[in-house]
């Protein structure tokens, strides 16, 4: 074989495993970084970054991924509510999205706001989103290409369900489990002091509530048990132990819920999409619950508002 | 030319530090590497700044009294070049300038009242201090017995501001507006009249200007090289180019160019921990601009940056034996306090500094930058008029 023929035959075998991407294995939530960089070109991919920091979207970004930027494009920002129906179809037509297509979410801080993407896309009835499974930090550490060209896509027609999934808890429905008996676990994902009533909020952040504690009956497992170091998911084994281990086994629903509701969507994911529980993730969360008149809450740390 | 052992003793140990810094942040990890950039990219600022004296009020002061136009022409090129990188990177990021969605991070703020009182009262810190905040941080490098002292009082300068701000903020902040030039004109009505005004005010200053003789220039030989590039002081074109080509890297890759974030953090989170400063602080968090980060870590890309500017700053001056300490009088530490605190003060209420906002802020075509420029002009003439008058030489 001559260097030249050998070189056309490792061209024409690198064209033809370009040519057929693998396919996503549709039963898991979750992509590995070198799946997604096979399918980069994928006319069937679909690739979103959410990330919470502004800038690092447009500083580097997986190529061809476009960006959501989450304080706008996935929020209604007069109501407190998420993106409507007729919003996210929007985007997702500009995105050249189609009932076909696979949409891979991934961010920064370990997928933090991604899974509240996927929470937020399976309400308005794109179930199968998936994560880029250790987000931009893996995908760095992995020393994989980022690019900072903006992609456009040709427009799709994609329609959307009117009918919101029912993942979404609301005031009526946490008030059910504390004082109207429904057999529901309650999920807190918030910090231990936060949880204690200890602190109302971490260092820095505007959105309070007028009492500290958590809902009564609640469990604390702050969201970022559930990755590893190098920003993954833990193993499914792994998370069902832990959260085993404060009485989250599935046998019932669950209900999670953080300050603003935006954590808890992760934790939502981990124990929706990846243990496959039935979960609503309540993004009212402790600043609505917090602040409601005439609801009990659990301070074990004695910091009731209102007592000095 | 003395020829002491510090001379090449401080820029060995200055290279080997930022060398260590540069190499141990690097290898640490995805996290780190942004870090080890803003160490990089402030050594190189700190470089150019030294070696061409980048300093806004000394050029500000060479054109006004003694009509040399060159530090000037220096600063409008340095906005120049900087304003077409960034016009480039914003048409590359925000295709559509809208004012609903500003280019991420870039230092475009309010325009108000309150900005123009602290650009002036940047401007007077300046007159008193002899410098503003980003060549105090090179020119301790040159053995300035003002610029430590100015330091420290921007520091509690800083402080003060904290506890101005929330007043000030309902005063008059709330009701301030975004200038952003190219939501009006599109990028390139936005760049091209940027480049005008800088265009008009370069042809302004150098009809003001006295033409200097310029030595002929020796013919290029390795000798001649090393002279240019370490003794003798950088050309304005060549300085100014540079920074714009700085200012935009350092966009691109890490976040606008400030010198204020760091120590006005460390002042804040003093202050917070003190129980002085007020734990919230109105808009603050959520307003565009060098002085409204929060201190989270030790080390931040901005505190690095600043430890550059030092470092290489330290590594060319000794070289070139421009460390000259003079013996530090009373009034050195007064003019640095109550210059130091007047630039503190400015700068946080300002949200930025020289580089912050008018470097930053006109490069990334903001009306802030503009506003900054002309109220921190007024401040240094006002002050030097009334040293006139009080015959308190500056």
């Amino acid at each position: 074989m001559t260097k030249f023929s050998r070189l056309l035959t490792t061209a024409a075998v690198s064209v033809a495993l370009v040519a057929t991407p693998a396919l996503a294995d549709d039963a898991s939530p979750l992509v590995t970084a070198e799946w997604v960089q096979e399918n980069i070109s994928n006319p069937n991919v679909r690739i979103f970054e959410v990330s919470v920091d502004t800038g690092v979207y447009e500083r580097g970004h997986i190529p061809g991924a476009l960006n959501l930027s989450w304080h706008t494009d996935l929020v209604d920002t007069v109501r407190r509510d998420i993106v409507s129906s007729e919003g996210l179809e929007a985007i997702l037509q500009q995105a050249g999205v189609t009932e076909d297509t696979t949409v891979v979410l991934y961010g920064d801080n370990n997928n933090w706001f991604a899974a509240w993407g996927a929470w937020v896309f399976d309400i308005h009835g794109i179930h199968d989103v998936k994560l880029l499974d250790g987000g931009r930090k893996y995908w760095e550490a992995q020393g994989l290409p980022l690019d900072t060209a903006t992609p456009e896509y040709a427009a799709s027609t994609i329609d959307l369900p009117e009918e919101a999934a029912p993942i979404r808890a609301r005031l009526v429905d946490v008030l059910e489990v504390v004082e109207g008996g429904a057999d529901v676990s309650l999920v807190d994902i918030r910090g231990p002091k936060e949880f204690s009533g200890e602190i109302f909020a971490p260092e820095g952040v505007q959105e309070l509530s007028v009492r500290a504690g958590h809902i009564p009956g609640a469990v604390n497992f702050p969201w970022s048990g559930a990755v590893q170091e190098d920003g993954r998911f833990k193993s499914t084994e792994d998370l069902k132990a832990a959260f085993a281990a404060i009485g989250i086994d599935g046998s019932k629903p669950i209900i999670t819920y953080c300050r603003i509701g935006e954590r808890s969507s992760h934790t939502w994911f981990v124990l929706s999409r990846i243990l496959g529980y039935e979960v609503k993730n309540y993004d009212g969360s402790w600043t609505e619950y917090g602040n409601s008149v005439g609801v009990p809450i659990d301070n074990p740390s004695g910091t009731v508002w209102g007592r000095i | 030319m003395t020829l002491s052992p510090s001379r090449y003793l401080v820029p060995l140990i200055a290279a080997t530090v930022l060398i260590w810094g540069f190499v141990s942040l690097n290898s640490a990890g995805v996290e780190s590497r942004p870090l080890a950039l803003s160490l990089v990219l402030g050594t190189a600022f700190g470089i150019v700044l030294q070696r061409s004296r980048f300093c806004f009020l000394c050029n500000f002061r060479d054109l006004i009294e003694k009509r040399q136009a060159g530090g000037i022409i220096a600063i409008l090129v340095a906005l120049a070049v900087g304003a077409i990188g960034y016009t480039t990177i914003f048409g590359a990021w925000l295709p559509t300038p809208a004012l609903e969605r500003l280019p991420p991070t870039a230092h475009i703020g309010p325009v108000s009242i309150t900005l123009a009182i602290a650009s002036t009262v940047f401007g007077i810190g300046m007159a008193i201090s002899g410098s503003c905040l980003s060549a105090h941080f090179y020119r301790l490098s040159e053995g300035s017995v003002i610029s430590p002292f100015a330091i420290i009082g921007a520091f509690f300068g800083f402080g003060i501001g904290f506890l101005t701000w929330n007043s000030l903020f309902l005063a008059v902040t709330t009701n301030a507006f975004i200038g952003w030039i190219p939501h009006h004109l599109g990028y390139a009505g936005g760049l091209t009249l940027t480049l005008v005004l800088l265009g008009a005010l370069a042809i302004g200053a150098l009809l003001w200007a006295k033409p200097q003789a310029t030595e002929a220039e020796a013919a290029l030989t390795l000798e001649t090289g090393v002279r240019n590039l370490f003794f003798k002081r950088w050309p304005a074109i060549i300085s100014g180019t540079l920074v714009g080509i700085i200012s935009t890297l350092a966009y691109l890759r890490v976040a606008p160019l400030g010198v204020t974030a760091e120590l006005g953090s460390l002042a804040r989170t003093a202050g917070t921990a003190g129980g002085i400063v007020p734990s919230s602080l109105f808009g603050l968090d959520t307003l565009r601009g060098c002085a409204t980060i929060i201190k989270e870590t030790l080390l931040s890309n901005n505190g690095l940056f600043v430890l550059g500017i030092i470092g290489g700053s330290f590594f060319t001056s000794f070289i070139a034996g421009q460390f000259k300490p003079r013996r530090l009088k009373g009034s050195d530490v007064a003019r640095g306090l109550v210059g130091g605190v007047l630039l503190g003060w400015g700068s946080m209420t300002a949200l930025g500094c020289t580089v912050g906002v008018l470097l930053s802020g006109i490069q990334a075509g903001s009306l802030s930058g503009w506003v900054f420029l002309v109220f921190m002009c007024l401040g240094i003439l006002l002050t030097w008029r009334l040293a006139r008058v009080f015959r308190i030489s500056l």
